[in-house]
């Protein structure tokens, strides 16, 4: 059933679809209007207060200088921006260095994934015994994680941790790190990368055991009737089928990496120092870690910045997909 | 579907919705949270949660006196406080009274008018210690730093008085487990910055896995203000270590004060406990207690900390960051504070009874007994023996503090430009110990860059 944007209240014409009864347009009464209006209403009021006004408060903030206690705010126009991308020496360099980061979550995030999860989802659709256990393990890290799996992960990884006294057991005692995985600064970010694509690869795993299934058989079969080897039908055939799926895994993760901020809050706040700094956790520390400074406007420019970015990162992921298609 | 429906059922249904929505739209107002008073129940916040029984206890006592009690809500971390006096500010439903920290949050409630001006009805202030009676007013020195662009305390006046003190303690305490120290041969608390990194050695020496010095890193200010700071002050004197965070080349991080300040602090590089970079204040308390390092720099309330989590008091030596050999001020002292302070909101309906509160918290008995509580220090004076009124653990700490020019002031931020953010200086200075990522040159310009932004108002 479709419905007419009514030209006037009480002028509402729907036009029943091929189901229906007849395929003639009949016009409601105004009072069987007003009653959908009243129905629908609690939505578009709701919406209206939590979607617009406060996208557009919000909007409305990343123009202003404001602590969020004064009564009043001070319009500065578009300096926050300009403050963030490159004009004050305070506010832009943990942004850019934050950027470089994120950037480095996004290109290994979703690469690791894929590269991690399809393999296993091959090697789990082939599995014929124990399956149910199976996927139930590799499934684990998705319904465990959380705040308590992210400390967890601490004790791991501290300098006397389980990797550490792991690799000494097995005699890489060179590959420990004394300062923990976390308190290397060069360790630490690959390190939260590792924790994130860990978090990420069972539910890409559990959409392309979906996608595995829904292959017509014969068109493996034929390609191994024709004499390809079991790699050769995996990157040929099944891989080009499941890019629809690959490309649904690839926008969720970056869009993880691109906002989500969760794991560096509660796993090193940012450190050690600023180097797991990234934007979503950058965006917080001015909303809430800035000891009332008046840096709500920063964080509200900086937030529209990453909304614009996972636009752009969207729109061009979506045109790749598609062209290759 | 409606058309399906009994009219009697349509009214109903609708009645419903609207009445649905009218509560969820009323859920979102003023007062909707449930933090709005009556007259005789008021309402308090707090970011401590180790305040939260002490109070309730002392807010016993209040209501049999008054008749008025008290709710206590701890809110914690300090984030979290912060952000929903925020988003009650928006919605005008405070709480009667604020626990705030003193000299900052209270001046910058007061600034947006989220706070009572109580210069007329704290005339309880001669109980309190003379050397922080005067906290939560609005001095000569702070009315100017609000002058300053981009202050946080823009819109206060001069003389207004937007808390009263209700604990006071310092940092720049370093503890230490005194038989490992003992054991490597330090008998003596470290008189000078040289003697304490000597006895870091010792210790280190004797107790490679374990002798180390922890600090919360996590929290990135812990290693520029309670521990280099303090002995920055003790090598430069006062108006030296105010130069430091001036934009005058001669005088700041980038001067061969600066850089020799940097030095000194780059000594003890080599003496952190593994991984201290990644620890919050706690884990880093909680190593000490637990004999994972051998000392740790807090504050006064960091005795309670590791006393609650099975230190025994009897095994900790304490003594205040020292100053360098050849300082300016060679017997470095640590001034008392005000830490946190109490604030009466704005918008209560009970001003009268949220001040008496204020004054009840500050008569000797409930102020002791809260200290206690607590395990807090409180402001008010409790003559010349607070040992026999405290016990010895707290009145051991109050008989440390120094005073004058010889005490080198924590809570005293005249020096910082305006929005200074001490975390973002003090994650750059992490850069030269403990991640050894920067020298000591490169580590003076990047904490001076980052100064001089302030200074300019950026």
């Amino acid at each position: 059933m479709t419905t007419d944007v009514p030209t006037s209240p009480g002028a509402v014409t729907v036009s029943r679809g091929r189901t229906g009864r007849g395929r003639g347009r009949r016009r409601y009464q105004p009072r069987e209007v007003a009653w959908a209006y009243a129905f629908v209403a609690p939505a578009i009021v709701l919406f209206a207060v939590m979607g617009v006004y406060t996208l557009f408060w919000g909007l409305q903030l990343s123009f202003v200088q404001w602590n969020g206690l004064t009564p009043t705010w001070l319009w500065v126009g578009l300096r926050n921006y300009t403050d963030l991308l490159w004009a004050s020496p305070v506010f832009s360099p943990p942004v850019r260095a934050a950027a470089l980061n994120t950037v480095w979550v996004m290109i290994a995030a979703p690469l690791l994934t894929v590269v991690i999860s399809f393999p296993l989802a091959l090697a789990l659709n082939r599995a014929r015994r124990f399956v149910g256990l199976l996927r139930s393990v590799y499934f684990v890290p998705y319904i465990t994680t959380g705040i308590a799996v992210y400390l967890a992960w601490q004790y791991v990884l501290e300098p006397n941790g389980a990797i550490n006294t792991l690799l000494g057991a097995l005699g890489l005692g060179s590959l420990s790190q004394p300062q923990g995985w976390l308190g290397n600064p060069d360790t630490a970010l690959p390190t939260l990368i590792v924790i994130m694509v860990w978090s990420a690869v069972p539910v890409a795993t559990l959409l392309y055991l979906t996608g595995l299934q829904t292959i017509d058989p014969a068109l493996t079969e034929a390609a191994q009737i024709d004499g390809a080897s079991w790699w050769r039908v995996n990157l040929s055939v099944v891989w080009p089928l499941l890019r629809g799926i690959t490309a649904v895994i690839v926008l969720l993760n970056l869009r993880d990496a691109l906002q989500g901020f969760q794991i560096f809050l509660i796993m090193t706040d940012g450190g050690p120092g600023d180097h797991t700094n990234v934007l979503g956790l950058q965006t917080y520390r001015l909303a809430f870690q800035s000891e009332l400074a008046p840096t709500l406007g920063l964080a509200s420019a900086l937030g529209w910045m990453l909304f614009v970015a996972a636009v752009l990162v969207a729109f061009v992921h979506l045109r790749v997909t598609r062209e290759r298609r | 579907m409606n058309r399906y429906l009994p009219r009697s059922a349509r009214t109903c249904l609708a009645l419903a919705t609207i009445l649905a929505l009218t509560g969820a739209v009323t859920a979102c107002g003023p007062g909707g949270g449930g933090d709005s008073s009556s007259g005789d129940n008021l309402t308090m916040w707090t970011f401590k949660q180790s305040h939260v029984a002490a109070l309730q206890k002392a807010a016993e006592s209040f209501k049999q006196k008054t008749g008025v009690g008290v709710t206590v809500e701890a809110i914690t971390p300090d984030d979290a406080f912060i952000a929903r006096v925020q988003a009650a500010a928006q919605t005008r439903s405070l709480p009667d009274i604020f626990e705030v920290h003193t000299n900052g949050d209270d001046f910058t409630f007061g600034a947006a008018g989220l706070l009572e001006d109580l210069t007329e009805e704290a005339t309880w202030t001669d109980r309190y210690l003379p050397s922080v009676a005067a906290e939560g007013t609005v001095t000569e020195r702070y009315y100017k730093q609000s002058q300053e662009k981009g202050a946080k305390s823009a819109g206060i006046k001069l003389n207004q008085r937007f808390s009263v003190p209700l604990t006071i303690g310092t940092f720049g305490i370093v503890y230490a487990n005194k038989e490992r120290l003992t054991a490597a041969g330090v008998t003596e608390s470290p008189k000078t910055w040289e003697d304490f990194v000597a006895a870091l050695e010792a210790v280190r020496r004797a107790r490679p896995q374990d002798g180390g010095l922890s600090i919360g890193f996590q929290a990135p200010t812990t290693g520029m203000e309670w521990l280099m700071q303090p002995m920055a002050y003790g090598k430069l004197g006062k108006a030296g270590f105010a130069g430091l965070f001036s934009n005058d080349p001669a005088r700041n991080w980038t001067s061969a004060n600066g850089r020799s300040v940097l030095e000194s602090y780059h000594q003890v590089t080599p003496y952190w406990m593994p991984g201290t970079q990644t620890l919050t204040i706690d884990d880093a308390d909680l190593a000490f207690a637990q004999g994972r390092s051998s000392f740790v720099v807090g504050g006064t309330f960091t005795l309670a900390f590791l006393s609650q989590n099975g230190m025994n008091p009897e095994n900790i030596v304490t003594f205040p960051v020292p100053s360098p050999r050849g300082g300016t001020v060679p017997e470095l002292s640590l001034a008392p504070f005000a830490l946190t302070g109490l604030s009466v909101s704005a918008t209560t309906k009970n001003k009268d009874g949220a001040v008496k509160w204020l004054e009840h918290l500050a008569q000797t008995d409930v102020a002791s007994q809260f200290a206690k509580d607590a395990l807090d220090v409180p402001p008010v004076n409790l003559g010349d023996d607070p040992t026999g009124t405290l016990g010895p653990v707290l009145g051991a700490m109050i008989g440390s503090f120094g005073s004058g020019v010889e005490a080198y002031n924590p809570g005293d931020t005249t020096h910082q430009p305006p929005s200074y953010d001490a975390a973002v200086v003090a994650r750059s200075l992490m850069e030269l110990t403990p991640l050894k990522k920067a020298d000591v040159p490169t580590a003076a310009a990047g904490l001076q860059k980052i100064i001089d932004g302030y200074w300019a108002g950026k």
